[in-house]
């Protein structure tokens, strides 16, 4: 398979129906690629939800790991994928607040979703990455850079899938690649979810256009782990002109 | 002097729980295998306490919280802790959720409520136990090295509102050990010979935790390890892949 030459791949992008997850969904399958993206949420039309016949959605609740890795891997055999070259393991939630008053349901859930889900599905779906030589991606946070007293569990959540990255990736080298990418905040709906309001700082969060199209580059490129700032996001404006294989 | 030692039925936890006793703490001893402690709490009288607490298991650890309200403690130590080493696809799903539990949120569980319920004395002290795999990397032991690292960057995260509440941390990254979990861990034919005794790193972590030190490396060895893993990092974890993961048997968990 030559470098520049196109075919479809198969991808699958977990948290896709809302923020980061949503827009590569629709950006990977606008490229010609078959998409199967889950979520939390149940969505009644597919293709009218998404706007395009090449995803197939599937709801996966990662609050319940076991469960949701079984979904994925049966909705796999039953569209008859013997192969994956890209998984983005990108849902995840978070809780703002003071650590000490963090609930321990709170901390068990975001333990649950942001961790135990991604293991659970790079076990589930390792054979299947392994076949194709296919790419891991974590999304990351890029709070991990520095002590984050407001977003504590969340925080350590990220901090626990870099680990995993930098110890799997070499464990995997010559099978199949993991990497592992942080954003910074962007305009997404994550932190209302975690019920916060950023106000007018959400003016300066990135836009998710940009945060995807940085994402893009870096599967492109193979990046093993990059802190996605604002610059960088800023610079992959300029990268139209790559055209990749992904 | 109040003390919590959690995983104090054997290796550190041990080691930190009978030195503690030999200090004069009254030390308040959490583990599954209370069995294993009998003998301390018979040694010490009512300095020690055994408590039964399963750190896999949330209800568990909350019942050990309660069983400990009104104390305040000056020294909480978050020790308990498992592994589970092979290569990552070989070790099934149950041993990472369990790993995940014990290493990751039992912990931050205990440190988020121990503040919230005002059960830690004024000035009192947190030490988070992780790894030297958080500065080197671990295949073979990929989910253990991970829940370690978050545990330290949990403990970076809480340290400034902790210290609002009057609640220091100190997070500790101890090297290989001569203990039951190591040797279980370790590949085969491995030499304990570098490994640092659990009772020498007791008396580090105490004496560190008397002082105003946030993170600790314990032993020159571990020190020069963080040093090279912070420099150079895919060096440090090529290393710990020929050094651990391409001599490892099978699974252990």
């Amino acid at each position: 398979m030559g470098r520049n030459q196109r075919r479809s791949h198969n991808i699958l992008i977990t948290g896709a129906t809302d923020g980061i997850g949503l827009l590569l969904a629709k950006a990977y399958a606008a490229r010609g690629h078959q998409i199967l993206a889950t979520g939390r949420r149940s969505v009644a039309d597919d293709e009218a939800f998404f706007g395009t016949p090449s995803i197939t959605y599937v709801t996966a609740d990662q609050s319940d790991p076991e469960h949701a890795a079984q979904t994925i891997t049966s909705t796999l055999s039953e569209l008859g994928w013997k192969e994956l070259d890209l998984v983005v393991l990108n849902g995840a939630v978070g809780w703002v607040g003071p650590p000490e008053e963090e609930s321990t349901g709170k901390i068990s859930e975001q333990i649950d979703i942001n961790f135990k889900a991604p293991v659970h599905f790079a076990l589930a779906l390792s054979p299947l990455l392994f076949q194709a030589k296919g790419r891991l991606v974590f999304i990351g946070s890029s709070a991990i850079t520095k002590g984050r007293g407001g977003f504590a569990t969340y925080c350590a959540t990220k901090a626990a899938l870099d680990g995993l990255v930098r110890s799997l990736a070499e464990e995997w080298r010559g099978r199949a690649s993991v990497s592992i990418l942080h954003p910074g905040p962007t305009r997404t709906e994550m932190l209302r979810k975690a019920g916060v309001d950023p106000g007018w700082k959400r003016l300066l969060f990135t836009a998710p256009k940009r945060v995807v199209k940085a994402i893009q580059v870096s599967i492109r490129r193979g990046e093993q782990r990059r802190i996605l700032s604002r610059f960088f996001c800023f610079r992959c404006r300029f990268t139209w002109f790559q055209e990749g294989r992904l | 002097m109040k003390a919590l030692v959690t995983g104090a039925a054997k290796g550190l936890g041990r080691a930190l729980t009978e030195e503690l006793l030999q200090r004069g703490y009254e030390v308040i001893a959490a583990d599954v295998e209370t069995e294993r402690l009998e003998d301390l709490g018979i040694a010490h009288g009512g300095a020690c306490s055994i408590r039964f607490a399963d750190m896999s298991n949330t209800s568990s650890v909350l019942r050990l919280l309660d069983s400990v309200d009104g104390v305040k403690f000056d020294l909480v130590v978050l020790n308990a802790g498992v592994s589970a080493t092979g290569k990552f696809e070989e070790i099934p799903t149950f041993a990472y959720d369990k790993l995940i539990d014990i290493n990751l949120r039992a912990p931050i569980v205990l440190a988020s409520s121990l503040v919230r319920l005002q059960a830690m004395a004024k000035g009192g002290k947190i030490v988070f136990v992780s790894s030297l795999s958080h500065a080197m990397g671990y295949p073979g032991a990929s989910v253990y090295s991970a829940s370690k690292d978050g545990l330290a960057q949990y403990a970076k995260s809480v340290r400034k509102p902790f210290k609002k509440a009057g609640v220091r941390v100190l997070t500790v990254f101890p090297g290989p050990m001569v203990t039951e979990q190591a040797e279980k861990h370790a590949p085969p034919g491995s030499s304990a010979e570098k490994r640092m005794a659990p009772e020498k790193m007791a008396r580090i972590i105490l004496a560190a935790s008397r002082r105003r030190s946030r993170e600790l490396y314990p032993g020159y060895r571990a020190y020069a390890a963080m040093l090279l893993g912070k420099t150079f990092p895919t060096l440090a974890t090529r290393l710990m892949r020929k050094g651990i993961f391409d001599k490892l048997d099978g699974p252990v968990y």
